[in-house]
């Protein structure tokens, strides 16, 4: 009778283990687990890194094309994909999809509606970013602010609710993050006055479990870094998906700019603005924060992957958090109490700031002084900063970052906006400021002290994500449309693809039967392609399509 | 009834002519202070989609250097209502502040003497 109860639990949990991502699962990450990548930065870490090494500096030659698959959708694709047990999920602004990850075999598609006005309140692309699995439930965020959940076997839709309503300038791009059982969601709009925030939501009802603000209001100790009422369109969005160290039980979430712009109009820190947050997922409660960059005038949002990683430092193994920092700074943190370590500058120019002083507040250049005094100035890096939203990979065999750096400055103009709820809320003028050579390069940054071991310029920066390998390979993409593949260790061009758009997507890795894949998409159309002016990139169609790679059998 | 066809007829063509007219006949060129308004708004509303001084590739949105300078019924329409990628903004923007932009679109970003 016992063997028969037995036989019968387990009869019951095997189909449940097949298709359920459970929280363990999703503490492995893809480099205790490379047959799946079921988190978004490949792991809770964010390192983007994967001890695969069939594809390696020696063998990626043989990189081909194994399928490709078009998203029907003519925006930029950033969307990472995720793989569970053979199952590729990504997605668009516009759909999400279920693919045979060895075939491109479309097993499901639901598509995403919203209403024709969205696009308006979305500075920067119509994009989504990713998706999260979770104990049998794909999880994503849509263009006008809703927080989704399908089965994801089939794809059909078990709750939707509702974050904050589109038409005060809020929009959500952002992949979610499942921790200690929450789902958790981030906000875009910082340019469009609105007032950001974290969301927690439960998994299986999307009930609201809490709201964490990262402007500080009335009742916020911190709240009296905003005068007056200008915490109410102070920005602080939180558009790109923290880490999460599950022994801390604490996530790291980092925010973006301050709104306006214009620092004049808000005089003070503004908190939490240019920061990361360590939050308790469970409540939302802040347990520590460090900004970047006070009342900042720049752009220099610090929303951008917070990696995590355990550093020897001094012969001690350190929990560290690593931000590759808009303002053009690389930040070494202690994770566990947010306090500084060190900060370097990781580009090549920067005129804003004389450094960072031992508490890790900015020491403010003249120009910056000036600014703040409301006059025009030419400032580097500009509002692009020293790396945009793209995000870099952690190789921890090589202990270096590899990251697409950004090299242009700005003429910068502060300007007095005016709120009107939907319409942007610049608060400066500003026009682009070219280096005669190259816009920006992908470099090979040592953590702890922000010099490059290499950097592979290019003339049009890239805007792609970077993954990394124990095979010591380093792919990263151009918004020329090419999929590159370099040594970890000396920069040297190893392979390239040329893809039908350009590829802003995130690369990742993963193992099925032997065989090691590439996966990445292309599709043009982000913040670069739009804002920059840019007209080489005339002759760079768009077309979202996603392309798999794997060795042509030798 | 004869009568009744020639007035149809000439009704018609009166339209035509009025239509015709109305798609092909340039708006007078802006005048210094219609470019800054409308500048500051394409800068404020549009330049994150259409580029800085409406500079930009072509390929992930409309280049605006190349908009048909006699449609104003096209571009009015598309800002109001949208159009492919175009959000409609007639719920937000006013008809004067459309009007900015649409002169400022005539001068191609240059500033008239």
């Amino acid at each position: 009778m016992r063997k028969l109860l037995l036989t019968a639990v387990i009869a019951a949990l095997v189909p449940f283990g097949l298709h359920a991502q459970t929280a363990s699962d999703l503490m492995k990450g893809s480099q205790k687990d490379t047959a799946n990548v079921l988190n978004y930065g490949m792991g809770y870490d964010l390192q983007r890194f994967s001890p695969l090494t069939q594809v390696n500096r020696d063998t990626v030659k043989h990189l081909v094309p194994v399928w490709n698959y078009s998203y029907d959708d003519n925006k930029s694709e950033e969307s990472q994909p995720l793989v569970y047990n053979g199952v590729l999920y990504v997605t668009t602004n516009a759909a999400t999809m279920a693919l045979n990850a060895k075939t491109g075999e479309q097993i499901w598609k639901s598509k995403i509606e919203y209403p024709d006005e969205t696009p308006r309140i979305v500075c920067c692309g119509i994009i989504n970013r990713g998706a999260a699995l979770y104990e049998g439930k794909i999880f994503r965020t849509t263009l006008d602010a809703f927080v989704v959940a399908m089965d994801a076997k089939t794809g059909k839709e078990l709750w939707r609710s509702h974050a904050i309503d589109f038409k005060d300038g809020y929009s959500m791009t952002v992949a979610p993050l499942i921790a200690d059982g929450v789902v958790l969601t981030g906000i875009s709009g910082a340019e469009y006055g609105i007032r950001g925030f974290i969301d927690g939501w439960d998994p299986d009802t999307g009930k609201h479990l809490w709201r964490t603000y990262t402007v500080a209001g009335p009742d916020d100790p911190n709240g009296k870094t905003w005068p007056g009422d200008t915490y109410q369109h102070g920005g602080g969005s939180t558009w790109i998906t923290g880490s999460f160290d599950p022994d801390l039980h604490t996530v790291y979430w980092g925010t973006g700019n301050a709104g306006s712009w214009n620092p004049t109009t808000h005089p003070g820190d503004n908190l939490y603005t240019c920061s990361v947050l360590a939050l308790d997922p469970k409540t939302g409660k802040i347990k520590w924060h460090f900004q970047f960059s006070p009342n900042d005038p720049y752009d220099y949002d610090s929303v951008a992957e917070m990696v995590l990683a355990d550093l020897n430092i001094g012969g001690k193994p350190t929990k560290v958090l690593m931000d590759t920092n808009r303002n053009g700074f690389f930040y070494v943190l202690d994770r566990t109490n947010g306090k500084l370590i060190t900060a370097n500058q990781y580009i090549t120019k920067q005129t804003w700031a004389k450094g960072i002083d031992e508490g890790g507040r900015p020491i403010a250049s003249e120009i910056t002084d000036k600014v703040r005094q409301g006059q025009e100035q030419d400032v580097w890096p500009g509002a692009m900063g020293g790396k945009n939203w793209s995000p870099v990979s952690y190789n921890p065999g090589t202990g270096l970052v590899y990251a697409n750096t950004l090299n242009f400055g700005m003429h910068y103009k502060p300007t007095t906006p005016e709120f009107r709820a939907g319409l942007t809320y610049w608060g400066a003028d500003i026009t682009w400021i070219w280096p005669d050579g190259p816009r920006g390069g992908l470099k090979a940054i040592d953590p702890m002290t922000g010099k490059a071991k290499w950097e592979a310029p290019s003339d049009i920066p890239r805007f792609s994500g970077v993954l990394s390998t124990a095979g010591g390979v380093v792919f990263s993409g151009k918004l020329t449309g090419e999929l590159e593949a370099f040594d970890a260790d000396n920069g040297k061009k190893l392979w390239q693809f040329k893809t039908g758009s350009g590829v802003e997507g995130q690369p990742v890795t993963w193992q099925q039967d032997g065989v090691q894949y590439i996966a990445v998409s292309s599709g043009i159309g982000g913040v670069y392609t739009l804002f920059s002016g840019d007209e080489r990139l005339s002759q760079v169609p768009a077309g979202g399509s996603l392309w798999v790679f794997a060795l042509a059998p030798q | 009834m004869r009568f009744a066809a020639c007035l149809i007829v000439g009704f018609s063509l009166c339209a035509f002519l009025v239509s015709a007219r109305s798609q092909t006949t340039p708006d007078p060129p802006p005048s210094p202070q219609q470019f800054g308004k409308g500048s500051e708004l394409f800068a404020q509303i549009c330049s994150h989609c259409h580029g800085p001084h409406m500079v930009n590739p072509g390929t992930a949105s409309f280049d605006l250097r190349k908009f048909p300078h006699d449609d104003r019924q096209r571009f009015f329409n598309s800002v109001s209502n949208g159009k492919k990628a175009m959000p409609p903004w007639k719920d937000v923007l006013h008809p004067d502040e459309i009007e900015a932009v649409w002169a400022y679109v005539r001068t191609g970003g240059v500033e008239p003497q």
